[in-house]
C-alpha cells in the first residue's frame, strides 16, 4: 500500500466518520468551536497514530484470544496521558472538551483502527494509517465546527482566535471573527439538533460526490472500451 | 435525598437522554435501531451493563483509586471492568437465552465500546455522585438509551418506505430524523424538579 | 501441559502490556501531577481575585451542609465562598465573593459543564456572560431570577443554569450572614 493511496482512503473514499460512519458521538458533540474541533481532532489523530505505532510493534506476540484486552489497554493508556498532558498544559481545552477526552477511549475509530489494520500491517505502513485517518477525522470535525459555529453564533475561529486583534490564543477565551450580528444567528444549530442535522447533510454530500464521481469513471471507462 | 435521585432520574431519562442530548452511545444506537426487537435485545443488555459497570466502578474509585492515590488510573480501570462485565453478560446470555444472544450476535461485544456506557461511569465520577446515586444514574440512564432506542426504530422502520433524495441513504437520514427527535426532546429542558 | 500453555501465554502477555502501560502511566502523572495541581491553584486564586480582591486569603472551616465546598476569608474583610450546584446538565461550581455588609462583590464560575450556547454562556468571558454575571454585583439578601420577582434577569434558554446561579449565591450569603 502506498502512501498516497492511503491519504486518499482516510480523507475521503474510507474517511472514518462519513464513510466508515464511526466514531460519531464526540464528532457531534464538540463540533461547537474551532478550538474544540481542532484540539479535538489533533487529540485523535496523535492517540491514533501511538496506538497504531504500539499495536503494530507488538502485533507479533499479542495473543488471538486476548488481543481486544490489549488492544484496549494500549489505547486507554495513551488516552490518559494525552489527557493528563492537556490537563498540564492547555487546561482550557481539556476544561472543554471535558469527559469526551476520556471518552477517546471507546472512539471506535481507535479500535477499530487496531483490529481492521495495524495488527496486519508493518510499523511504517501503521504510522501513515494513522496519520492519515486522523486527518480524515481532524477534518471533517473542522467542517462541522466551521458549519455549525457561523450559522449558530454568527462567528468563525471561535475559542482560537480573538477577532478583534486576529491574534492567536490559546485559552479558550477568544471570540473568533464575527461575521454577522448574533441576533441573526440560528442558535439551534449550536445545540444537539443542529449536531445531528450537519453530519446526516455532510454524510449525503460525499455520499452523492463520491457516486457521481463514481459514475463519471464508470462511463470513462465504457468509453474506452468503445 | 429522594427528590435528588428523582431529579437525576428524569434528567437522564428525559431532559438529558444520553443519545439525543448528550451524544453518547451513537454507534450501537444507528446500528441497532433498525428492528424493534434487536433494539429491545440491546436495551435490555445495556441497562443491565451500564447499572453493573456503575456500582462496581464507584466501589473501585472510592476504595481502591482514591484510596492509593492512583485518580489518573480511572479511565484505564473503568473500561477493563466494563469489558469483563460485558464477558460475563455474553457468557450468561449464551447459556441462558440462546435465541437472545444470536439475535445480538456482533452487537454484544459493541457494548464494550458503547461510549454511553463509559460514559456513565466518567459523569458519576465527574459529578461526585454516591453510590446511590451512582446506581440510579446508571439505570436511568440505560432506561434513557432504551426509549431513544425503541422510539426511534419506529420511525426507521417508517424511513424505509420514505422518499428522500438518493444521496442520503443510510445513516444520512436517519441522523436527521434524529436531529428531529433531538430538537423534540429540547421541549424537556425545562423540566426539573426543584 | 499444553493446555496449560495455551492459557498461560495470553494471560502473561495482557499482564505485562497493563503492566508497562501501569508503569508509563505512572511516570507521566508524576512528570504532569505538580503542573495540574499548580493550575487549578492559579485558577482557585485568579477567581477569588476576581470577585474579592484582597493580599492573602484564609480559610476557613466548614460545616458541611452540602453546597457550600469552601470558605476564604479576606484580608480587608469579606469572605470569597466556594459554592456547587446542580444545573441543568451537571453540577456549577462557583466562587462567590461576600462583603461585610453581606453584599455579593461579584461571581466567577470555576466548573461548570452546561450546554454549549445556552447555559454555558454564564461561564464565558464573552459579552454576554459578563454581563449576566455582573448583574449579581451589589445584590444580597435572597437572589432569584426577574421571572420569579427578582433582579437577576435569566440567560435567554437557560432559566435553570440562571436558577441555579441565583440559589449558589443566596446560600453563600446567607452562610456569610450565619458567620459574623
Amino acid at each position: 500500500m502506498n502512501a498516497k493511496q492511503q491519504l486518499k482512503e482516510g480523507v475521503i473514499t474510507n474517511n472514518p466518520v462519513l464513510v466508515q460512519q464511526i466514531g460519531l458521538c464526540a464528532t457531534m458533540a464538540i463540533s461547537t468551536s474551532l478550538f474544540n474541533g481542532i484540539g479535538m481532532g489533533l487529540s485523535v489523530l496523535i492517540i491514533l497514530t501511538c496506538c497504531n505505532v504500539v499495536i503494530s510493534l507488538i502485533r507479533k506476540i499479542i495473543p488471538e484470544q486476548v488481543r481486544l484486552a490489549i488492544f484496549v489497554v494500549v489505547i486507554a493508556g495513551f488516552v490518559t496521558i494525552v489527557d493528563l498532558l492537556l490537563q498540564a498544559f492547555v487546561p482550557a481545552l481539556s476544561e472543554s472538551l471535558g469527559v469526551f477526552i476520556p471518552l477517546i477511549v471507546v472512539n471506535c475509530i481507535i479500535i477499530g483502527r487496531a483490529e481492521a489494520f495495524s495488527s496486519k500491517q508493518s510499523v511504517a505502513a501503521s504510522f501513515r494509517d494513522g496519520v492519515f485517518q486522523g486527518l480524515g477525522y481532524t477534518l471533517v470535525l473542522v467542517c462541522m465546527c466551521l458549519i455549525r459555529e457561523l450559522l449558530g453564533s454568527g462567528t468563525i475561529g471561535g475559542g482560537l482566535f480573538n477577532g478583534a486583534s486576529s491574534f492567536l490564543t490559546l485559552d479558550g477565551t477568544g471570540a473568533g471573527f464575527r461575521i454577522f450580528p448574533e441576533t441573526y444567528a440560528a442558535g439551534a444549530m449550536i445545540l444537539p439538533v443542529g449536531g445531528f442535522l450537519t453530519l446526516g447533510v455532510l454524510m449525503a454530500l460525499l455520499q452523492y460526490i463520491l457516486r457521481k464521481s463514481g459514475e463519471k469513471k464508470a462511463r470513462k471507462e465504457k468509453e474506452g472500451e468503445e | 435525598m429522594f427528590a435528588s435521585l428523582v431529579s437525576i432520574s428524569l434528567g437522564a431519562i428525559l431532559v438529558n437522554n444520553f443519545i439525543f442530548s448528550q451524544f453518547l452511545g451513537l454507534c450501537p444506537f444507528l446500528g441497532v435501531s433498525n428492528k424493534m426487537s434487536t433494539a429491545t435485545g440491546m436495551s435490555v443488555a445495556v441497562i443491565f451493563v451500564m447499572t453493573m459497570a456503575s456500582a462496581i466502578c464507584w466501589i473501585i474509585n472510592e476504595y481502591l483509586l482514591i484510596p492509593l492515590g492512583l485518580e489518573f488510573m480511572q479511565t484505564v480501570a473503568y473500561i477493563l471492568v466494563i469489558a469483563v462485565l460485558v464477558q460475563f453478560v455474553e457468557m450468561f446470555l449464551k447459556k441462558a437465552i440462546p435465541s437472545l444472544y444470536s439475535a445480538m450476535g456482533i452487537f454484544l461485544p459493541l457494548i464494550t465500546t458503547n461510549c454511553a456506557v463509559l460514559g456513565v461511569v466518567l459523569l458519576n465520577t465527574q459529578n461526585y455522585y454516591n453510590f446511590l446515586e451512582s446506581v440510579v444514574y446508571g439505570f436511568t440512564g440505560g432506561l434513557g438509551f432504551t426509549l431513544a432506542i425503541v422510539l426511534f426504530s419506529s420511525v426507521r422502520e417508517r424511513l424505509e418506505f420514505a422518499d428522500y433524495p438518493k444521496a442520503f441513504e443510510g445513516f444520512a437520514i436517519c441522523l436527521v430524523a434524529a436531529a428531529l427527535f433531538a430538537l423534540a426532546f429540547m421541549g424537556f429542558s425545562g423540566m426539573k424538579i426543584l | 501441559m499444553s493446555k496449560l500453555r495455551d492459557f498461560l501465554k495470553p494471560g502473561v502477555t495482557l499482564l505485562a502490556v497493563a503492566v508497562v502501560a501501569a508503569l508509563v502511566l505512572g511516570l507521566v502523572n508524576m512528570l504532569t501531577a505538580g503542573r495540574i495541581e499548580a493550575i487549578a491553584l492559579e485558577t482557585t486564586t485568579e477567581a477569588m481575585q476576581a470577585v474579592l480582591p484582597a493580599d492573602s486569603y484564609t480559610d476557613l472551616e466548614v460545616e458541611d451542609d452540602g453546597e457550600i465546598n469552601s470558605v476564604h476569608a479576606a484580608a480587608g474583610g469579606g469572605w470569597v465562598v466556594e459554592v456547587t450546584e446542580s444545573g441543568s446538565q451537571g453540577t456549577i461550581t462557583m466562587m462567590v465573593g461576600v462583603d461585610e455588609t453581606y453584599t455579593c462583590t461579584g461571581i466567577s464560575i470555576t466548573d461548570s459543564s452546561e450546554t454549549a450556547g445556552l447555559g454555558a454562556v454564564a461561564s464565558q468571558a464573552s459579552e454576554k456572560g459578563e454581563a449576566f454575571r455582573a448583574q449579581f454585583v451589589g445584590v444580597s439578601g435572597t437572589v432569584s431570577v426577574s421571572k420569579e420577582g427578582g433582579e437577576i434577569d435569566a440567560l435567554s434558554g437557560a432559566t435553570i443554569t440562571s436558577r441555579a446561579v441565583c440559589k449558589g449565591v443566596t446560600a453563600a450569603l446567607e452562610y456569610c450572614a450565619n458567620l459574623g
